[in-house]
């Protein structure tokens, strides 16, 4: 019985394309809205996650703003990492340089910063080694470079011991970083690290004075209590003005950005569930139209022997037939589009067709199916014989 | 096989009572023909949805095979129609978007059979009325005989113990018209019983008898020489 109701559904189905297909096209954008719109807020969320996480998330940017005379100077910020809840501290100053060498010449962005910057960023190294206190001490002209600058300014990866000149001042190259896994090296930005001493020198808007620096936590669970520790110790240094600095927290960042996210999603979810719904009021007000066009049919079909369920079920098969059709149609439709914005896009985010949302999609589109159908179905199957029969339409 | 009771039908039009059917008694037995006759408004078509199992009388009682149809759930009344009683109109009623044989196959599907029987019984039913080449047409490609000829497939098909044709020559010329009696024959002589409704006397006289039904009641009943 089944196989003949999906049987006659797609004959009448396809008896009727145009009206068919019309019908199907609201659930086909009803669909296409929530997959691509959902798609691209979970790609967009995972994109920026990705970016965070990079940065790390037990890790504590503090901006001094104003210093009430007393500045912070490098043996403040290393003074910080010797009480309990901090585990690292770094000074961090950054500026653009023009980097150079006998093979090409970029511009790239420098930092200027100690040797705990690599603790708390976790950076790895593919040759070499970070910055050392000596390093700073000495002011000494050295750099550790990220596979971006090695590629792109000095043409390959092993250039440990070689010199880049940064601003026309000759750096030796002490390290050089792995390329990240997330970026082909043709894409990542160009970087390179110099004891924080050294970069005063080389550049003149770059104060003496830490107004930057980094902090991280023993670990992720010890975040608030370090932030709380950095927060009284920095309050003690600047006459306890809260607006002397702040303190930005990534995980909070991370957090604020994933709620932001998922009302993002749940928002466009429901203006396409709204969608949806509307493409499943056309599937009635179809089924509607179609059963008094049938109503010929359906006493012919009652006065050979169909019972109440047989019609009930050919009437509703074909309402769950169109929601399908175009709920496939629609998931077909979303690939492309999401193919067509990842190729179009630059950042060079992919968006791919989340298996949560398409699920949802076809449960969804079932679930409007049935509950849209199930009205012009039993209106088909009450029809007595006689009056059905005697109707000309 | 059919035993009508003092059998009555009641419209209200408005706020008086008018009987299509009243007080009307009949018997049919297991391998007759037999027409009704009458003009129209006479209560002939609701006598035949009655027996067709389509409409519940409101007064009397209708035995089929000896049992009352009356006491019968919808679900029962929809299998009875399915296996019992081939249908046969005079607008054919075959359904515009399936071809000939998926017309015909169609009470074979409510009776759930399988698709071998299904297409052994529709053979057979297409060879009884000569319609064997036009299986695959849709019923508007086919002209008014053949497309009744269809019909009377998809009742023979369901191998039912009664047809009811309800004016079945009504919208053919006088010659298809007469092939097509000649089939209602030919079941006849296979043991089917037959009741046929018509306006028209000389259709009627080519029943075994006839029954006239005026205003609702069974006025004049006779045995015809017919073409018996």
């Amino acid at each position: 019985m089944f196989r003949q109701s999906v049987k006659m559904a797609w004959k009448s189905i396809s008896s009727n394309k145009m009206r068919s297909f019309l019908t199907m096209l609201g659930i086909i954008i009803g669909v296409m809205s929530l997959v691509v719109l959902v798609s691209l807020a979970s790609g967009a969320a995972s994109s920026v996650n990705s970016r965070i996480s990079e940065i790390g998330s037990n890790l504590l940017t503090v901006n001094v703003k104003d210093d009430k005379g007393s500045p912070l100077k490098l043996e403040d910020i290393a003074k910080l990492a010797e009480s309990g809840e901090i585990k690292d501290a770094a000074p961090v100053t950054q500026s653009s340089v023009a980097a150079k060498s006998s093979y090409a010449e970029e511009s790239a962005a420098v930092y200027g910063t100690t040797g705990a910057y690599a603790e708390i960023n976790q950076l790895e190294l593919y040759a070499g080694r970070f910055l050392k206190e000596t390093d700073i001490e000495n002011h000494t002209n050295v750099a550790v470079i990220n596979a971006g600058l090695a590629l792109e300014v000095l043409g390959r990866m092993d250039v440990v011991g070689e010199t880049v000149a940064l601003e026309g001042m000759e750096y030796q190259v002490v390290g050089v970083l792995k390329a990240k896994d997330s970026d082909t090296s043709t894409t990542e930005n160009l970087e390179a690290y110099v004891p924080y001493t050294s970069l005063i020198r080389l550049v003149q808007d770059v104060p003496y004075e830490v107004t930057r620096f980094i902090v991280s936590a023993s670990g992720e669970e010890t975040m608030d209590r370090a932030e709380e520790e950095l927060k009284e110790q920095m309050l003690e240094r600047f006459s306890w003005d809260e607006d002397a600095f702040s303190i930005v927290n990534q995980s909070a960042v991370l957090e604020a950005m994933e709620s932001v996210n998922s009302t993002l999603s749940f928002m466009l979810g429901g203006i396409a569930g709204i969608s949806l719904l509307v493409g499943g009021i056309g599937i009635m007000n179809i089924m509607l139209v179609s059963v008094t066009e049938r109503t010929r049919e359906i006493g012919i079909r009652k006065a050979i022997g169909a019972g109440r369920g047989t019609i009930m079920m050919q009437f509703l098969m074909e309402a769950l037939m169109i929601s399908l059709m175009g709920c496939a149609i629609g998931i077909g439709f979303s690939w492309i589009a999401l193919k067509a914005i990842s190729a179009v896009e630059s950042g060079g985010t992919a968006y791919t067709l989340s298996m949560g949302v398409v699920w949802i999609a076809v449960a969804f589109s079932m679930g409007i199916g049935i509950l849209f159908g199930i009205y012009p179905a039993n209106k088909a199957a009450r029809q007595k014989p006689i009056e059905a029969l005697r109707y000309t339409g | 096989m059919i035993k009508l009771n003092h059998v009555s039908k009641v419209y209200r039009i408005g706020g008086t009572k008018v009987y299509a059917l009243k007080d009307a008694s009949l018997n049919v037995r297991e391998g007759e023909f037999v027409s009704i006759i009458g003009p129209s408004g006479s209560g002939k078509s609701t006598m035949m949805n009655i027996i067709g199992c389509l409409d519940t009388a409101d007064e009397g009682e209708y035995f089929l095979d000896g049992q009352i149809v009356e006491e019968y759930s919808e679900k029962e009344l929809a299998r009875i129609r399915n296996k019992k009683i081939g249908f046969i109109f005079q607008s054919f009623n075959l359904i515009g978007n399936l071809t000939a044989e998926e017309n015909v196959e169609l009470p074979l599907i409510y009776q759930k059979l399988s698709k071998e029987d299904r297409k052994v019984r529709v053979e057979d039913a297409f060879e009884k009325v000569g319609l064997s080449d036009r299986r695959r047409h849709k019923p508007h490609e086919l002209s008014g005989g053949q497309q009744q000829r269809v019909a009377i497939a998809r009742a023979i098909a369901a191998r039912p113990s009664l047809f009811l044709a309800d004016e079945p020559t009504g919208n053919l010329d006088s010659v298809t018209g007469r092939e097509i009696m000649e089939i209602f024959k030919e079941l006849n002589g296979e043991g089917k019983t037959i009741v046929l409704i018509t306006h028209d006397d000389e259709v009627a006289g080519q029943a075994g008898r006839r029954i006239r039904i005026l205003d609702g009641q069974v006025s004049k009943e006779e045995v015809c020489s017919g073409n018996q």
